[in-house]
């Protein structure tokens, strides 16, 4: 083989932080080959995005190199002086960004940002240009990432673009100079499953044509299987093990790869688990709901939304952004009032201060008050019940058995836990007073796939020890495959699909849950298989306008 | 239990008072600023055993020491009845510290529960208060004293009661905006959910997380109601004499100026010490908290 295009060998970096010094890579060795697609994959932590930082040279100033090199197409860029590093940037190597709202200034123009970018890299480069010519070379960048409308994309704000279109332009930004290497950095994250899938799609082709080579970065095992032909697993700043993509996926070697394939939830095949369904009488009635915002016209936010909860089952509410999903939610908690339509919980009415429903947020660093500690957080919903202090201690106590963490965790801040940890206190927190609903808005989407396996199956285990009945909302359709007894797909307001999970996933009957289906990143070729047929018109009907 | 395994591996978090102490030590502003303050803090308690004339506080005339230069015995030299302004700016800074926790004990208080207040219930509760505090702003700080110390007898209390009218609104003002973008938090909404009262809310969810802005605007606007403190007395609104005051001090000695340039530049440089001493101390502070603004 020839000299890879980029080659990290031995590379090791720590980090100091209050005077303690912490080491975030040991001996990191991988090599990107010119043209070759490569995924640094790992979860919360794992050191994949100091590695892509690294290479690009944008390091905190915290951060110590302290042994290994970084070659690229032969030569060292570890010694290179500054300048000459800088001038890798863009040309050599190009990023996209996790982000693509952050990653724009609001007050700057979509062109502004492109020929701000292309105006410093010619001057670098020595050659003047004029701005009605960059402007050409920009549009034509735009077209490549399929914005037809480059003209209109130039003269808008970042706000006035989806979050897919900013993503193009985000991929606009790193090809303007024909970089040999591509490093994304979780590109799509942030966006829906369908939008995800589009731009992953785009990455693949520009690649290929462009011949480029691919770092992706990511968390996201369904991500690898499409876009890379080699996967580096990294945990805690050790490479755990490289190779060929579909042996990795497939038949990987090491243990923690195997747990971490094993914790991500399938769409098909055997692994899949089914739910039973719940025969009792419904808990939660929903008839004709509709929610606008606004005066008039309005924003028509829930459009005759009609629902039934059965008492103890797992009912799982899916859609993208801005599908109307959590506003459905926050009417059955009473945070909002409906429009019209009616909501029935046929339960007995709680005692003084008790709720029959709660909630368990999405992301659990912003549903802890950073400034109380455990105790304080899960002894307020027991004062509002008029427990005393012994019997809040006790109850205490036991609600910490239930989620599974230790007692002394009672006088901890939410800064000495981990995502998951805080996820277990908000559990704890939000049936502490013993609700008959709980609904769960995305509860695992800010965790680990490894964390949300196990948060899942807490969530299981206390439904079936308390009879509780949950409210799922969620985009992930992988995880409410295994999740909820019923599903219902909403889209812009509007109910499109309802059944029993397994019924939905065999056979969808409205094309966008094909859509939706069909657009999740999956693990193995057999799920991709099975996956339902969606055509290339339907597929673009359903897609939040991304070239409009 | 490979459950708890993991848990464990992520239990490393430092104590935030660690890293609290970690930065403050760390931030030579900071430390140089409390060094400053505790000096003071010291000089103002322990005035009559630290000063060499505490005698000269009162209405003492010693017309053979009028207007001695700085020298072994008179540090700061003397003033034009004789007396020791070491000794007097020392006892000053009793009356710069008092009129910055009476102005302070005040207005601090008072501004933060109208700014939790406005921040978190809204409506017309939020135009009201904000509405209010615009219209205070509005008025010119040093016209309106005046006219406070005039209407009333020109003593301490009245300055302080004329500088507490126009401070509390800066806080009001800073702290409804932080309660205002804290409120609308998801763990203010789970403490409601969990059935926590507006009491509750403000002043163990909201204030709590508050603290941080309130400390470091507090010590930056020490600094100022000593300048204005000494402004006022400058003035002639402020402490009547004999009582020392830096203000009235660097008053009387201005027309002394040039010659005698201690009996304005000693007073003066003491303002500019506690001044910078507060200053300092607020923006380490700043830096510990990562409060930005």
């Amino acid at each position: 083989m020839a000299e890879p295009l980029l080659n990290v060998d031995n590379l090791s970096v720590s980090f100091v932080t209050y005077g303690r010094s912490r080491q975030v890579l040991r001996n990191v060795s991988f090599s990107v080959a010119a043209g070759e697609r490569v995924a640094l994959i790992g979860e919360t932590g794992s050191g994949k995005s100091v590695t892509a930082k690294a290479i690009i040279g944008t390091l905190p100033k915290n951060a110590n190199i302290s042994a290994g090199t970084i070659g690229f197409a032969g030569r060292d860029v570890l010694s290179m002086p500054r300048a000459e590093r800088e001038a890798l940037k863009g040309t050599a190597f190009s990023l996209i960004m996790q982000d693509p709202l952050s990653s724009f200034n609001p007050v700057f123009k979509i062109g502004t940002h492109l020929d701000d970018v292309m105006r410093f890299a010619d001057k670098r480069n020595g050659i003047s240009t004029s701005k009605a010519e960059r402007r050409t070379r920009i549009a034509a960048v735009l077209r490549r990432v399929q914005l037809a409308d480059g003209e209109r994309v130039m003269n808008a704000y970042p706000s006035e673009l989806s979050g897919g279109m900013r993503q193009r332009v985000l991929i606009g930004l790193a090809l303007l100079h024909q970089p040999k290497l591509l490093i994304a950095d979780e590109p799509g994250t942030a966006l829906d499953v369908t939008t995800q899938d589009e731009i992953l799609n785009l990455i693949n082709q520009l690649v290929k044509e462009e011949n480029m080579a691919l770092l992706m970065i990511t968390h996201n095992l369904g991500v690898v299987r499409k876009v890379a032909d080699r996967v580096v697993v990294m945990h805690h700043g050790d490479i755990i093990e490289t190779g060929p993509c579909a042996e990795i996926l497939s038949n990987p070697s090491k243990d923690y790869t195997k747990a971490l394939l094993e914790a991500v939830p399938p769409l098909y095949g055997p692994r899949v688990i089914d739910l039973p369904r719940s025969e009792c009488a419904p808990i939660v009635t929903i008839k004709g709901l509709n929610k606008i915002y606004g005066k008039r016209p309005g924003y028509h936010a829930i459009r005759d939304v009609d629902l039934t909860l059965r008492e103890g089952e797992i009912f799982g509410l899916a859609g993208e952004s801005g599908s109307g999903k959590t506003s459905v939610a926050r009417i059955i908690m009473e945070l909002s009032r409906p429009t019209s339509g009616t909501i029935d919980i046929d339960a007995p009415a709680p005692g003084r201060g008790r709720r029959l429903t709660q909630i368990v947020y999405q992301n659990p660093g912003t549903s802890l008050n950073p400034k109380r500690t455990v105790k304080q957080t899960l002894s307020l919903p027991l004062t509002s019940i008029g427990m005393d202090a012994d019997a809040r201690e006790a109850r205490m106590r036991e609600l910490l058995d239930l989620v599974r963490l230790p007692q002394s965790y009672l006088a901890k801040y939410p800064h000495e836990l981990s995502g998951g940890q805080k996820q277990r206190v908000a559990i704890a927190r939000a049936l502490a007073a013993e609700p008959k609903i709980l609904i769960l808005d995305e509860p695992t989407a800010a965790l680990d796939v490894s964390v949300q396996k196990t948060v899942i199956e807490l969530l299981m285990q206390l439904r079936q020890d308390l009879g509780l009945t949950y409210l799922m909302i969620s985009h992930d359709l992988s995880l409410m495959r295994n999740f909820c007894s019923r599903i219902a797909v909403m889209l812009r307001g509007e109910i499109v699909e309802e059944g029993v999970t397994p019924e939905v996933f065999a056979d969808p009957k409205h094309p966008y849950t094909r859509a939706l289906i069909a657009a999740i990143p999956v693990v193995t070729d057999v799920e991709e298989r099975l996956k339902p047929i969606v055509t290339e018109e339907e597929r673009m009907r359903f897609l939040v306008k991304t070239t409009a | 239990m490979a459950d708890m395994k993991m848990l464990d591996a992520s239990d490393r978090g430092l104590s935030s008072g660690y890293m609290m102490w970690y930065r403050f030590s760390r931030n030579p502003a900071a430390v140089v600023g409390s060094l400053i303050l505790i000096s003071i803090v010291i000089l103002a308690v322990f005035a009559p055993w630290l000063t060499p004339y505490p005698k000269h506080v009162g209405a003492v005339v010693d017309f053979r020491a009028r207007h001695l230069p700085p020298d072994a015995s008179h540090w700061f030299g003397t003033d034009k009845a004789g007396r020791d302004i070491f000794s007097r700016t020392v006892f000053g800074l009793r009356v710069s510290l008092l009129l910055v926790i009476g102005v302070l004990g005040i207005s601090v208080p008072v501004g933060t529960v109208l700014g939790l207040i406005a921040g978190y219930f809204g409506g017309w509760v939020e135009k009201l208060i904000t509405g209010l505090t615009n219209v205070m702003l509005a008025m010119p700080p040093l016209v309106m004293a005046l006219a406070v110390s005039n209407l009333l007898e020109p003593t301490l209390t009245n300055a302080m009661i004329a500088i507490t009218l126009l401070w509390w609104t800066w806080h009001a003002r800073l702290i409804y905006s932080v309660s205002k973008s804290i409120a609308s938090e998801d763990y203010i909404e789970a403490a409601r959910l969990a059935g926590a009262g507006p009491i509750h809310i403000l002043f163990r969810e909201i204030l709590p997380n508050c603290l941080a802005v309130i400390s470091v605007k507090t010590t930056l606007d020490a600094a100022f109601v000593i300048l204005f403190g000494a402004t006022l007395s400058f003035l002639g609104f402020g402490v009547k004499p004999p009582t020392p005051d830096l203000g009235s001090m660097v008053a009387d000695g201005r027309q002394f100026m040039p010659d005698f340039w201690w009996e304005v530049l000693c007073p003066g440089a003491v303002v500019f010490y506690v001044t910078l001493g507060f200053n300092l101390l607020g923006d380490g502070l700043r830096d510990m908290f990562d409060v930005e603004n």
